[in-house]
């Protein structure tokens, strides 16, 4: 019925500039004919295989490309050859469709909520058990050898310290059913950490000078921030961090790719958020396993409050208006958060 | 921005003067990006490479001269193909750096080798895919020259302080714009250096000009409320913090605007295709300054839902201030070495065809 139909356009041979205005015929059985405007000269012959329809996209003309490279332009942008398919056009009735727009204003993000806050780090942790024990040994162990080189110095701790603070370690490690099974504990003096102690995904953990004077008279305190670093390691929270951080910087690179410079700062920024957002919800965990072995080993979970306690004391007490704001960057949870947690399972 | 083209008679070898027309409505793009952001989140970023060749076919499609529109011709294939082994080298560099420092120093070693080839590639195929008149552009730069340009002179600008950098500068954009041809054709841009060290100069000058009266300002706001209660004091400390970021911010964009716009005046003014066409550039500091500025906080203010209308807001500002020549050869122009090939792309890719690249 539309073969008869003669489309103005213009008309243009493979590889050249030069312009045609021409009519293009297609007739029932799918052959293309194209003339010029000027003077009904043929210009060019099709049958169906030699010839396909460009993208259909709102507010643009539909293309003619022919096998040879020439190519047809209807003059009416709002053109729309009879024969095109359904699914050629879907898409660009989707983007100009109403409810499909108001939809997806809603859905996208939700759905990008829902990717990286629960399918994200489930997808990690599900991934984490696959990954060798030998890359976990390499992970911990160049990055302890780059810490000693650079901001951990030999312990200053007398001996007979020393030894209290691995019988603690020795005594956790024997009672507790632990999965992993290359747990070391080693002391180092640290300007750059203060008082402080963290966890290396091989089971390397390291205390500070600092935090074992800190926490001398209170050992159940010390006992707590062990397990709460054993729980980073049984949690395998290094390399399910490195997975779920890899896992929205691709989410973002892909999505919002060309971000044409300005919105670059609110994505950038975005990240950062989010990986702090990873960091604090691990620390959790952590403060939860070691919450739990406390009791198991018998011990009060406030031995967990008092270790936050002396450390909230130690690195100083900071506002509390710029701490509400600063809590989406910091990378722990709030220590009196942390503390609170401790105390209710002291009274539960 | 409708020209007249047709209207008058050319003298033989005379240019036609136009300005660069852009027909892009953000109502339009609005419905585009959205939709096509759900379908990239539901198809787990699969869809996204469709998403990218739409969203080129439209801003291309809408960007005329003469009442000619720019095509771009890559295949969702081919994209999404370079995509999934950026995807490849991202994840294996992240894990690898993670997994030992000793294996992040010899990646980015490997990396700052194979980079020049990756920026090469990536000219290569954004010009071939390029196309006006249905002519193609093409990109002639080499291995050789990226790394010259991309690695050498940098690294080496470092060493004179970046004293040199306005140099290297000017270098980069004479390699990259004068390597690109158009059906055959070589551009040909002919910078100067001195224009690159003015617009650095003005750029820092207009950044410690902003940095001085900030820094004044913010003395005697604290100086008038030193007499004040303590308390007042500190939210004054706390709203300076936030005030040096926004100033930091307003900084990088200040110069960044000031450098774009005088770059780009001068670039467009000293490229050209001889006896095809002719470019000039009127960008202004001022209005691209506003827009880059009201752009971002329509974009922060509406959670990112204004993204496409600043897209088609600042494609239609750079339009409307470049003018084009035209010489009359550009209507006849027919490139040999296009001809031969099939234009039906995904038949005539090959294994390497490919834009290797996340976004």
């Amino acid at each position: 019925m539309h073969a008869s139909h003669r489309i103005a356009g213009q008309f243009q041979h493979a590889a050249s500039s030069s312009l045609y205005a021409a009519l293009a015929t297609i007739s029932a059985n799918g052959r293309l004919s194209i003339v010029s405007a000027a003077d009904n000269s043929s210009l060019c012959q099709a049958g169906v295989d030699d010839y396909r329809f460009g993208t259909v996209l709102p507010g643009l003309a539909v293309e003619l490309q022919l096998r040879d490279g020439a190519v047809f332009v209807p003059d009416d942008r709002s053109f729309r050859w009879p024969q095109l398919s359904a699914k050629a056009k879907l898409a660009a009735w989707l983007e100009s469709h109403k409810l499909a727009m108001l939809a997806a204003v809603f859905l996208s993000p939700l759905l990008l909520w829902w990717i990286i806050v629960y399918a994200m780090p489930m997808a990690a942790g599900a991934a984490v058990p696959l990954v060798p024990d030998s890359v976990k040994r390499q992970m911990g162990q160049q990055t302890f050898y780059s810490l000693q080189q650079t901001v951990l110095q030999p312990t200053e701790l007398a001996a007979p310290q020393q030894a209290t603070v691995q019988y603690h370690w020795q005594m956790a490690l024997q009672q507790l059913p632990l999965q992993q099974s290359n747990y070391k504990l080693y002391l180092y003096k640290s300007d750059f950490f203060g008082a402080n102690a963290f966890a290396l995904p091989d089971g390397t953990v390291v205390v500070t000078d600092g935090l074992v004077k800190l926490l001398h008279d209170k050992p159940d305190a010390l006992l707590a921030v062990l397990l709460h670093e054993i729980g980073h390691v049984e949690g395998q929270h290094s390399v399910r961090l490195v997975a779920q951080s890899l896992g929205a910087a691709l989410v973002f690179g892909i999505l919002f790719g060309d971000p044409e410079g300005i919105a670059e700062l609110v994505l950038g920024s975005g990240s950062v958020l989010l990986q702090s957002a990873f960091s604090r919800d691990m620390e959790r965990e952590a403060d939860q396993f070691a919450l739990q072995q406390l009791k198991a080993l018998g011990k009060s979970p406030s031995a967990f409050a008092d270790a936050m306690s002396a450390l909230l004391s130690e690195h100083g007490d900071s506002d509390d208006t710029s701490a509400s704001l600063l809590k989406y960057l910091s990378s722990h949870p709030d220590t009196r958060e942390r503390i609170e947690q401790a105390t209710q399972q002291h009274t539960d | 921005m409708e020209n007249t083209f047709g209207t008058t008679t050319p003298q033989p070898n005379q240019a036609r003067i136009s300005n660069v027309a852009f027909s892009g409505q953000a109502g339009e793009f609005f419905g585009i990006w959205i939709v096509n952001l759900l379908l990239s989140i539901v198809t787990l970023g699969i869809y996204s490479a469709w998403a990218k060749v739409r969203t080129n076919q439209y801003f291309y499609g809408h960007t005329s001269i003469e009442n000619q529109s720019f095509r771009y011709l890559a295949s969702p294939i081919q994209i999404l193909k370079g995509r999934i082994i950026a995807v490849i080298i991202f994840a294996l560099f992240f894990v690898l750096s993670a997994v030992s420092p000793i294996f992040a120093v010899v990646l980015a070693l490997a990396f700052l080798i194979a980079s020049p080839w990756l920026i090469v590639q990536s000219l290569k195929f954004n010009m071939r895919m390029t196309s006006y008149r249905n002519v193609r552009f093409a990109f002639n730069g080499d291995y050789a020259g990226a790394f010259k340009h991309f690695v050498l002179l940098p690294v080496l600008a470092v060493f004179t302080l970046y004293l040199a950098m306005p140099w290297v500068l000017k270098r980069i954009d004479q390699f990259v714009y004068g390597n690109i041809s158009y059906g055959g054709k070589q551009f040909q841009a002919n910078t100067e250096t001195g224009n690159y060290y003015i617009a650095a100069l003005v750029a820092i000058a207009a950044v410690i000009c902003v940095g001085i009266a900030f820094s004044i300002i913010s003395a005697l706001v604290i100086g008038a409320t030193a007499f004040g209660t303590q308390s007042s004091l500190d939210g004054v400390l706390g709203v300076t913090g936030f005030l040096i970021f926004v100033m930091y911010f307003l900084m990088l964009t200040l110069s960044g605007a000031i450098y774009q716009t005088m770059i780009r005046n001068h670039l467009f003014e000293r490229t050209e295709l001889p006896q095809i066409v002719q470019f000039k550039s009127e960008a202004r500091v001022m209005p691209f300054l506003w827009l880059t500025i009201t752009n971002l906080l329509a974009i922060i203010c509406t959670l990112g839902l204004a993204y496409p209308w600043a897209r088609i807001r600042k494609a239609s500002y750079f339009a409307g201030v470049t003018t084009v020549a035209v010489y009359p050869q550009a209507d006849s122009l027919v490139d040999q070495a296009q001809q031969s090939s099939s234009a039906f792309g995904e038949e005539a890719a090959g294994l390497f065809d490919i834009d290797v690249s996340l976004a």
